[in-house]
C-alpha cells in the first residue's frame, strides 16, 4: 500500500515535470525564436527583405563586412563609436547622480527632501517625448546643436535628469541598516566616506543594476537622437542609422546588414551585463549581521 | 528622461547669456567678393563617393560660374521625404537649399518656411518643365520649387514572359504569368479604384471641400474586382518585399516599384528587365485604366536665408539640364526636365521612359491637402481586409461605403 502511493506520487510528480518542462520548452522557443531569427539572417547571403525559406539558404560573413566598410551611405563604424561615445560618458554620469541622489534622499534629512520626492514623482509621470521639441531648442539656443556639441548635447540629454529616477536605489538603500551608518559616524568617517567606503560596498546589485540602465538608455534612444541630428549626417548614432537602413530606398541592400547591425549593438550590452552579474550574486551576502 | 526638459532647463539659464554671443554670422567683404555660407541638403547618395559625389560636383560647378561670390559649401544630410518636416520644424537651423518631396510642401507652407518663386524665376522654371510636373510643386498659384524629377511608381515584368502586346493589360498578364502587386499599401491600391472614376479632392486634387468619392456602384465593382484578384492563383500580394524576392527566385515575372528598386531589378533580370507605364485592367469587360498617385522631388529654398539670391540661383543650377543629366548618369535619377527628355540615349532607356509616361499618361496627381492624411489608412484597412478574407462579394458594398466615409470624416480612423 506505501509502496503503491510512494509510486503513484513519483507518477504523478513525473507527469507533472513533463507538462511544465513541455509548456516551459514552448515558452523558450517563442522567446528565443525571434533572436536566432534575427541572428541567422544576419548571416543571410541572399539579399532583400523577404525570404520564402526560415532558414537561409547560404551562408555569408558579408553582412557584416560591408557594414564596416561599405561606408560611404550608413557609415556604420561612425555611428557606433559615437553611440559608445555617449553612452559611456552618460552612463558614468547618470549612475553618479543617480547613486549620490537616492543615497542623500536616504540618509540625510533636509527641508526639501519631501517636496523634491513629490516634485520627481509627478515630472515622472509624464511621457519623456513630450519635452522634446522644446529641449531642442533649447540646445539650439546653447549652440549645441551643430557638428560635435552634438555628442555633448546628448550626453546632457540623456544624463541631465538621471537623479529624478532615484525611487529603486533609494529603496535599497534604505534597507541597509542605519546602525552601520553612525559606527562610521562614530568612527570618524565623513559622509562621502560612508558613501563610498561602505554604502556603495553593500550595494553592488543596485550599482549594477544602475550601471545597466543608465548604458542602456542612450545606447538604444532614437527619438532625442532624431531631433537633435537632424541632417549631421556625422552625428548620428546606430540607433538612427538601423532606422535608415529599413527606409524603402535602402531595405532591399541593406536588410542583412540591418541585422548584422541588431546583433552588433547587443554585443556591448551582453557584455557589460555578463561582467557585471557577478556582483548580484555578491551584494549583501554576510557583509551585514543584524 | 521626462526629466530633461527641467534640468536642461536649469542649464540652459545658467548658460543662456553666453551661447547668444556664438551665433552671429557672417557676410563680410572679401577683396571685393561676397562671403557667402550655403547650407545644402540632399540624400547621402548625392554626396557619397562611390556614386559620383553628384552634389559637391554640382555645388563647386555653381562656385566656378559665379567668380563673384566667395562661396562655402556646408552639406548636410537628409533625405527628400523628411526634410519637408525638419525644414518646417526648424527654419532657422535648416539648410539655405535643400531637396524635398512634394508632399511634405505643406508643413513647410503652414511653416512659411519655403520660398516662392516668381518674376524670370518662375519663367525660367516653367521654360523646361511640363505643366503637369509644376502643378505639383504650384499651391494657390505660387510656385516652390525647381522639380528635378517625378517619384511614382510604374511596373517591371520580365521580357522573357510577357510580350508588348501582353503588358498593356494586368488580366492578359495575369494568365501568362505571376504579377504581384502591393496590395495593402494605400499608396498603389486606390490605382484601381481612380481607374473606375473614384475622385479625390475635385478634378486637380486641390479642392478640399469637393471631398473624396471612394463609394459609389463604381467603387463597389472595383472592391469586387479586387476580391476576385486577390484570390487568383497568378497573382500574389507583394508585402513587406516578397515581390523583389520573387523576381530574384523566378516565382514573379511582374512587380510595381519605382525607381529605387530599378538595380535589385536588373540584378533579378538581366537584359530581359523591362519597366512600362501601368497597364489596364478588365472591369466587367471593360478595360479601365489604373492610375498612380504621382508627386516628384524638387529642390527648394528656405525663407530665413540669409543669402537669398545666391540661394535661388543654386537651386535653379541644381535643377537646370546638366545637373540632371549628371545626376541621371551617376545616379541614374530620372530628369525632368523637357530639352533633357528630347536627347536620344535618354528617350532609349526604358526606365526613364516607364516613369515618365507613367507620370504623363497613367497618373494623377496626388492630393496635396490636409484632408488626404484620411486617405491613407482606410484604403489600406481595404487592401487587408481583402487579403484575410473579411471583405466579401457579400459584404464589398458595405465595407466600401464605410472606406468612403472614413476617408471623407476628420476623426481618427
Amino acid at each position: 500500500m506505501a509502496g503503491q502511493k510512494m509510486h503513484s506520487a513519483k507518477k504523478r510528480r513525473f507527469i507533472n515535470n513533463t507538462i511544465v518542462h513541455a509548456v516551459l520548452a514552448v515558452l523558450a522557443v517563442v522567446w528565443v525564436f525571434p533572436i536566432v531569427w534575427v541572428i541567422l539572417t544576419s548571416f543571410r547571403a541572399e539579399k532583400g527583405s523577404y525570404v520564402s525559406t526560415f532558414l537561409p539558404q547560404s551562408y555569408t560573413l558579408d553582412n557584416y563586412i560591408k557594414l564596416f566598410t561599405d561606408t560611404s551611405i550608413l557609415n556604420f563604424p561612425q555611428m557606433f563609436m559615437n553611440t559608445l561615445f555617449i553612452a559611456i560618458c552618460s552612463c558614468i554620469l547618470s549612475t553618479f547622480y543617480v547613486l549620490a541622489a537616492s543615497y542623500c534622499l536616504s540618509r540625510l534629512r533636509f527641508k526639501l527632501r519631501k517636496p523634491y520626492m513629490n516634485m520627481a514623482m509627478i515630472l515622472g509621470l509624464f511621457p519623456a517625448f513630450m519635452s522634446m521639441i522644446a529641449v531642442y531648442f533649447i540646445l539650439k539656443a546653447l549652440g549645441l546643436t551643430e557638428g560635435n556639441l552634438i555628442k555633448l548635447a546628448l550626453i546632457m540629454v540623456y544624463s541631465g535628469g538621471a537623479a529624478l529616477s532615484f525611487q529603486i536605489a533609494k529603496g535599497f538603500f534604505d534597507t541597509i541598516p542605519l546602525a552601520v551608518d553612525e559606527a562610521a559616524l562614530i568612527d570618524g568617517c565623513t559622509r562621502w566616506q560612508i558613501f563610498t567606503k561602505i554604502t556603495l560596498p553593500l550595494s553592488k546589485p543596485i550599482v549594477v543594476y544602475t550601471v545597466l540602465t543608465s548604458f542602456m538608455g542612450p545606447w538604444l534612444d532614437f527619438i532625442f537622437a532624431k531631433v537633435i541630428c537632424r541632417a549631421n549626417s556625422d552625428q548620428y548614432t546606430i540607433a538612427i542609422g538601423l532606422w535608415r537602413m529599413l527606409e524603402k530606398e535602402y531595405i532591399d541592400s541593406w536588410y542583412t546588414c540591418f541585422a548584422a547591425g541588431a546583433v552588433l549593438i547587443s554585443i556591448p550590452i551582453a557584455a557589460l551585463f555578463l561582467y557585471m552579474q557577478r556582483y548580484y550574486v555578491d551584494g549583501l551576502s554576510g557583509a551585514v549581521k543584524g | 528622461m521626462k526629466k530633461r526638459a527641467v534640468s536642461l532647463l536649469l542649464a540652459a539659464s545658467l548658460t543662456c547669456g553666453l551661447a547668444v554671443t556664438g551665433l552671429t554670422g557672417c557676410g563680410e567683404n572679401n577683396g571685393g567678393k561676397e562671403s557667402v555660407r550655403l547650407m545644402v541638403w540632399s540624400p547621402s547618395e548625392d554626396q557619397s563617393k562611390d556614386s559620383g559625389e553628384w552634389l559637391q560636383t554640382r555645388c563647386e560647378a555653381f562656385a566656378d560660374a559665379h567668380p563673384e561670390w566667395d562661396i562655402t559649401f556646408v552639406y548636410g544630410v537628409m533625405d527628400e521625404a523628411s526634410a519637408g518636416e525638419q525644414v518646417a520644424q526648424d527654419p532657422d537651423a535648416s539648410a539655405d537649399v535643400f531637396m524635398y518631396a512634394n508632399n511634405s510642401l505643406e508643413p513647410m507652407r503652414n511653416a512659411d518656411a519655403i520660398v516662392r518663386f516668381g518674376g524670370k524665376y518662375r519663367e525660367q522654371i516653367e521654360k523646361t518643365n511640363t505643366p503637369e510636373v509644376l502643378d505639383t510643386l504650384i499651391m494657390d498659384d505660387n510656385l516652390y520649387g525647381i522639380p528635378f524629377t517625378t517619384n511614382l511608381w510604374f511596373m517591371y515584368y520580365d521580357k522573357s514572359v510577357f510580350s508588348e502586346d501582353d503588358i498593356k493589360n494586368l488580366d492578359t498578364m495575369l494568365e501568362k504569368g505571376v504579377v504581384s502587386f502591393p496590395f495593402v499599401n494605400s499608396w498603389y491600391l486606390p490605382a484601381f479604384y481612380i481607374g473606375n472614376g473614384c475622385t479625390l479632392f475635385g478634378e486637380d486634387g486641390k479642392d478640399e471641400a469637393a471631398g473624396v468619392d471612394f463609394g459609389g456602384e463604381n467603387a463597389v465593382e472595383v472592391t469586387d474586382y479586387l476580391i476576385d484578384l486577390a484570390k487568383n492563383p497568378n497573382f500574389k500580394i507583394d508585402d513587406l518585399g516578397s515581390g523583389i524576392a520573387g523576381m530574384r527566385d523566378g516565382s514573379i515575372n511582374a512587380m510595381f516599384s519605382g525607381s529605387w528598386d530599378a538595380n535589385a531589378v536588373k540584378e533579378a533580370l538581366g537584359d530581359n528587365m523591362g519597366a512600362a507605364a501601368l497597364p489596364t485592367y478588365t472591369l466587367n469587360g471593360e478595360e479601365k485604366q489604373m492610375y498612380a498617385y504621382a508627386g516628384t522631388k524638387a529642390i527648394g529654398v528656405n525663407t530665413h536665408s540669409k543669402y537669398m539670391v545666391q540661394a535661388i540661383e543654386l537651386a535653379i543650377w541644381l535643377g537646370n539640364a546638366d545637373s540632371q543629366r549628371l545626376h541621371y548618369e551617376l545616379r541614374q535619377v530620372v530628369p525632368c526636365n523637357t530639352e533633357l527628355l528630347e536627347e536620344a540615349d535618354i528617350q532609349q532607356d526604358d526606365l526613364v521612359m516607364a516613369q515618365n509616361n507613367t507620370f504623363s499618361y497613367t497618373s494623377i496627381i496626388q492630393p496635396l491637402v490636409n484632408q488626404m492624411n484620411n486617405c491613407w489608412t482606410p484604403v489600406e484597412n481595404m487592401g487587408k481586409g481583402i487579403r484575410n478574407g473579411s471583405v466579401t462579394h457579400e459584404n464589398a458594398q458595405q465595407q466600401t461605403e464605410q472606406m468612403n466615409e472614413a476617408m471623407n470624416s476628420d476623426g481618427i480612423s
